[in-house]
């Protein structure tokens, strides 16, 4: 009896990561590093943000655009499954969803992969093509800038830094004893 | 998780990124036109990327017709069997699923 009730504290107190959870931190730290390296090449007035390091900004820009595919492919194909499944369940940390920030999120990543694969493919080409793409993906991502400093801040509580127990209840020993 | 002092470290970091990266582009969009230093600076920057990275990379792979059959065949070999590990894996999961029941 004590051993199954020693059993079930363990798995009550066991760190329960979700899938929509790390989706998000990994999306977050790809596309924070893409902005970086993307902004770098923007042009003369944008280089220093990476030292005029234009081959290290392309080359972590190329690399991690391919893992920013694979992220969003991943999850479409979850969120695709979850609509055959009828899964209305929220998913309050994954990235696209059916409105608000999550469907801006969903079509913005939308554009800038096509508007990214037009750049990549055409290059040699379609200058045209790649011009116009290349204004879109920029543009886009003053956008998305912007977006995701308004999204910190209507998350900002969870920048709050939590209380720990012992100070909580010191506070309450002081006020009881007031 | 999100309790986490190291977890509430990464938040900050991140979200502070994101605030430099939006003072970047307006810092660097009302500056003024960028000096000749600057240019040359950014068009020397991209020579060396058109020879040590990806894009010259991907340039010099259109040129070398044996480097490029190399990856042809590789890409002929390894496409049939990822889908086939694939298939494989799905085929395994739903059999574990039937034994499970």
């Amino acid at each position: 009896m004590l051993a199954q009730r020693l059993q079930l504290n363990k798995e009550k107190t066991k760190l329960k990561v979700k899938f929509d959870f790390v989706i998000h931190w990994l999306w977050t730290i790809v596309f924070s590093l893409l902005a970086l390296s993307g902004l770098a090449m923007v042009g003369a007035k944008y280089g220093w943000v990476l030292q005029y390091d234009i081959a290290k900004a392309d080359y972590v820009h190329r690399v991690l655009s391919a893992v920013f595919v694979i992220l969003t492919f991943i999850s479409i194909v979850y969120e695709v499954s979850r609509a055959i499944k009828n899964d209305n369940k929220k998913l309050t940390w994954f990235m696209i969803g059916k409105g608000g920030y999550q469907l801006f999120t969903l079509i913005t990543t939308l554009i800038f992969i096509i508007t990214g694969v037009i750049i990549w493919v055409c290059m040699d080409s379609n200058m045209a093509a790649v011009a116009f793409a290349l204004y879109i993906h920029e543009k886009l991502t003053y956008l998305v800038l912007a977006s995701v400093v308004w999204h910190i801040y209507k998350k900002c509580h969870a920048l709050i830094w939590p209380v720990k127990k012992q100070d909580r209840n010191l506070k309450k020993n002081i006020a009881g004893a007031k | 998780m999100m309790q986490k002092p190291l977890f509430k470290i990464f938040i900050w970091v991140i979200s502070t990124a994101f605030f430099f990266l939006a003072s970047a582009v307006i810092i660097s969009a009302l500056a003024p036109e960028p000096s000749e230093k600057q240019i040359m600076s950014f068009m020397s920057g991209m020579m060396n990327a058109m020879s040590s990275s990806m894009m010259g990379l991907s340039m010099s792979l259109e040129q070398d017709t044996d480097l490029k059959s190399l990856i042809n065949t590789a890409a002929a070999v390894t496409i049939p069997l990822i889908l086939l590990a694939t298939l494989f894996g799905l085929l395994l999961k739903l059999r574990r699923k039937k034994y499970a029941r």
